[in-house]
């Protein structure tokens, strides 16, 4: 597992003219480039533009409709993920693909198909050859990660360093260089994980080359000599990083502008009842003694670190978890025995984290997902017509943008932004929506999706709907937010009216922690 | 800056070497195991005190008797749960094994004895039943569940048709129909045998790359797929061996008889699956271990034994069983409870 030197000048990967279609949706168009050894190259693109696609391709489990892969100068065709990783192409997967039972070792040598040559013989485990292989891989890349562990025992950071591992490992069977390619490897880390993480991507270079796919444009111009554009399925950019600035770069994505709007922080009138006041809500372990209410048109953000019982009590709020003790008033009337079914007649709209296992069912269409809890003018009683679901549902596909425009499909196959955008309105839907709660709603959204769903945010508050946020980051919460709550090990430690006050990203952390 | 990103509190991060934590790992790492052994412990002193028959050698002998045959199924059936997978078929493929064996032994019908070759056959006609159900549920994608169901009529069918309307057939060799209870070592031979197939079933699991791909499969099929495993072989073999062990447990059924009818693997099933379920393998793949599976056994054959003992009625231990049974179930399945998992 040396470092591979073998520069033979021969591109580590040449695709040209790479097509695929996935019934008449055209999902990548043409698209051509090549990889130099030692070259770091970003891969941009809203969801939807094709890079999943493409990198499935490379990875074996799509097969192009047209269009041909050069490895170091050999035409190779991936039949599946075997024959991908045999040619030396290892992938950091934007969710984890780590066998949480195994240990860190055996995940490692599981890649590549390596684990039936060099570390087993005739079938048999020679488990003292793994995790001394599994050692020299981690080593290489600079971790000191015990390959005995089991992964399930790991933080997010190291698992990322196991996945890492595993990538590069790959190369052990490649003749040449190989290719690592990041599949958003930090959309779900914290910041100063990136960075530890961002160390080790510099020194994955000397592998071969890397393809680096994030949403986080910043991430991109610090990490990339290279960065290739995509839209629409088409590769509409090929760029060296000190040619362009981040704002060209999202316009290259988007094909327009940012509308980012001035924000502005609505005050309460005070004659007003609050559309929810929550009044020394407690469920034991989780959170207690939290009071705080919403008025109509206004939104409250939530932040808090990892166990601050931020995300139980939105998801109390939605009648999802017990509450022990304490009240939650829904325009001045207290609620008794609060179940999801009374929370949702009430009004109560949660759009959770967790989106594929709880807010989307995948295997229905775009439109029945729609139109599941408020179905409108689509059902009469009991009785469901389908005409009326298809004009909703079209109603706002056309509003959000969300692509492909196609509202019969089912929503499990749309990428991860544009499945949020349904779920904003599936809420949205409903005319009587009072409260809206958000549980991290921008998560591993690239920046096209998320203005889109912020702005359906703001425009929910407009419409009279109530908004509590638990946002992903304080910036978010500071720029969404008219009230911002900061919680602690289950407890509220302060508010923050921005009508009035204006308190910094470290007024915030000060009582985060 | 990230709102969580002031926790710093790494997330069960793994410290080695801290010699408080030894035990407390040792004891998290082997919880399973330590609260079967102690459950085993309780029902036998429960047992004893209602009657004193219980802990007497003979009888304890006769619980291992009766352990050997569920021990053998139990063994195939934890390689089919750690797939996430579930073989319904074992009694069925019993039958038609025990059947294929007899028939080509020393037996009341006559014809001809094959000798070692009716274990062959035996074996290798479960073995493909096992193959048809592997092949028809990963490639038709039919969900083991009722392919396996499936096949256990099948597997029914072929015994019947093999017994036509002639007498029922016994071993006439008496060497052969002893064997099962004769002992070694102070235990039964059919809890012995049942011991080695699940040696053998461990070191499979553990030092072989069938077993520890079952594991990544059972883990997550689609990141296995990913990784360029070869998923579907290792199902197909997964189904392959529990046919041929079921086919085993046919022969040892047999046996244990001295005779075979169509129905001689009747209840071993409902021994066999949850003494899985109990020794900690997940019913949804991916975690479980053999010693597990071994200890559930002897668990429930204890609660068997013992009810008998214990002069519960026969008209009342059915149903006795079944809801200790689920008791038992629902008390390991609590520590899996989980918000975002869906059963079905």
């Amino acid at each position: 597992m040396t470092p591979a030197k073998k520069s033979n000048g021969l591109p580590v990967i040449a695709l040209t003219n790479i097509e695929k279609s996935f019934g008449t949706n055209k999902a990548v168009k043409g698209v051509s480039f090549s990889l130099n050894p030692g070259e770091v190259v970003g891969l941009i693109g809203e969801n939807g533009a094709g890079k999943s696609t493409l990198l499935k391709i490379l990875t074996g489990m799509y097969q192009p409709d047209a269009g041909s892969i050069e490895v170091n100068g050999k035409t190779v065709k991936f039949r599946n993920p075997r024959d991908s990783i045999a040619a030396g192409i290892g992938v950091v997967h934007q969710e984890q693909s780590l066998f949480t039972n195994l240990t860190v070792a055996e995940n490692i040598a599981m890649n590549s198909g390596k684990g039936s040559s060099a570390s087993t013989k005739f079938g048999i485990y020679r488990w003292n050859k793994i995790y001394q292989d599994a050692k020299t891989t981690l080593e290489a890349i600079g971790s000191k990660l015990d390959p005995k562990t089991v992964v399930n025992q790991l933080g997010f950071v190291d698992r990322q360093m196991v996945e890492i591992a595993r990538a590069v490992s790959a190369d052990a069977g490649a003749d040449g260089s190989s290719l690592v390619i990041l599949d958003e490897p930090t959309s779900v880390l914290e910041k100063h994980e990136t960075e530890v993480l961002e160390k080790e991507i510099r020194k994955l270079k000397n592998f071969g080359a890397v393809i680096f796919v994030s949403h986080r444009l910043d991430e991109i111009m610090r990490n990339c000599e290279r960065i290739l554009v995509m839209r629409d399925g088409e590769l509409v950019a090929d760029l060296k990083t000190t040619e362009v600035n981040e704002k060209q770069l999202f316009k290259l994505m988007i094909g327009h502008d940012s509308r980012a709007e001035a924000s502005t922080h609505k005050s309460i009138d005070p004659k007003e009842t609050a559309a929810i006041e929550v009044k020394a809500l407690t469920r034991k372990g989780k959170f207690s003694n939290v009071s705080f209410s919403v008025h109509s048109g206004r939104l409250t953000a939530i932040v808090g670190a990892t166990g601050s019982g931020r995300e139980e009590l939105a998801r109390a709020l939605f009648g999802a978890e017990k509450i022990d003790s304490g009240s939650v008033l829904l325009a001045g009337k207290q609620i008794k025995s609060w179940r999801i079914p009374r929370a949702v007649k009430s009004g109560i709209g949660y759009v959770p984290s967790e989106r594929k296992v709880e807010g989307i069912i995948g295997g229905f269409t775009a439109s029945e997902n729609l139109t599941l809890t408020h179905p409108g003018k689509s059902a009469i009683g009991p009785f469901l017509i389908p005409r009326a679901r298809k004009k909703i549902a079209q109603d706002w596909f056309n509003a959000l943008d969300v692509r492909p425009n196609d509202i019969s499909q089912e929503l499990g196959r749309f990428s991860g932004g544009n499945q949020q955008k349904v779920v904003m309105a599936k809420w949205l839907n409903s005319p009587e929506l009072r409260v809206l709660i958000l549980d991290h709603p921008l998560r591993g959204l690239d920046p096209g999706a998320a203005e889109t769903v912020n702005a359906q945010i703001k425009r929910a508050c407009k419409d009279g709907a109530a908004v509590i946020l638990l946002a992903d980051t304080l910036e978010e919460a500071l720029e969404m937010g008219d009230q911002v709550l900061v919680m602690r090990d289950g407890e509220v430690t302060s508010s923050y009216d921005l009508a009035k006050q204006n308190p910094s990203t470290l007024d915030l952390l000060e009582r985060m922690v | 800056m990230s709102s969580t990103a002031t926790n710093d509190k790494p997330r069960n991060r793994v410290t080695a070497g801290q010699p408080n934590n030894v035990i407390a790992g040792f004891i998290k790492r082997n919880v399973e195991v330590i609260s079967i052994s102690a459950s085993i412990l309780v029902l036998a002193t429960i047992f004893s005190i209602l009657n004193p028959r219980f802990a007497t050698i003979e009888n304890l002998q006769n619980l291992l008797n009766q352990a050997g045959l569920p021990l053998i199924i139990a063994v195939g059936a934890t390689f089919v749960i750690l797939i996430g997978s579930i073989d319904l078929s074992v009694e069925g493929v019993m039958s038609a094994s025990g059947m294929a064996f007899v028939l080509m032994s020393a037996n009341s019908r006559g014809g001809t004895d094959f000798g070692f070759w009716a274990y062959v056959v035996a074996i290798g006609l479960a073995a493909t039943l096992g193959f048809f159900s592997g092949v028809l549920f990963t490639k038709v994608k039919v969900p083991s569940f009722i392919v396996t169901l499936g096949m256990w009529y099948v597997g029914l069918g072929i015994a019947t048709v093999l017994f036509g309307t002639d007498t029922m057939p016994f071993l006439t060799n008496d060497d052969l129909s002893t064997w099962a209870s004769q002992q070694n070592l102070g235990m039964p031979n059919n809890f012995l045998l049942g011991l080695l197939v699940a040696i053998l079933g461990a070191l499979l699991l553990r030092f072989t790359s069938f077993g520890r791909v079952t594991l990544a499969v059972g883990n997550n099929e689609e990141i296995a797929r990913g990784n360029g495993l070869k998923v579907n072989r290792n199902k197909v073999t997964i189904f392959v061996l529990a046919g041929a062990i079921s086919g085993i447990a046919g022969i040892v059924a047999t046996i244990q008889l001295g005779a075979v009818n169509p129905t001689i693997a009747a209840g071993n099933l409902f021994i066999a699956l949850p003494a899985v379920v109990i020794g900690g393998t997940s019913l949804a793949g991916g975690k479980g271990s053999m010693l597990g599976t071994v200890l559930g056994v002897i668990l429930l054959t204890t609660l068997t034994n013992g009810l008998t003992l214990a002069d519960v009625s026969p008209n009342f231990k059915t149903a006795v069983s079944g809801a200790i049974l689920i008791l038992a179930i629902v008390i390991t399945a609590w520590s899996q409870r989980d918000r975002l998992r869906i059963s079905k």
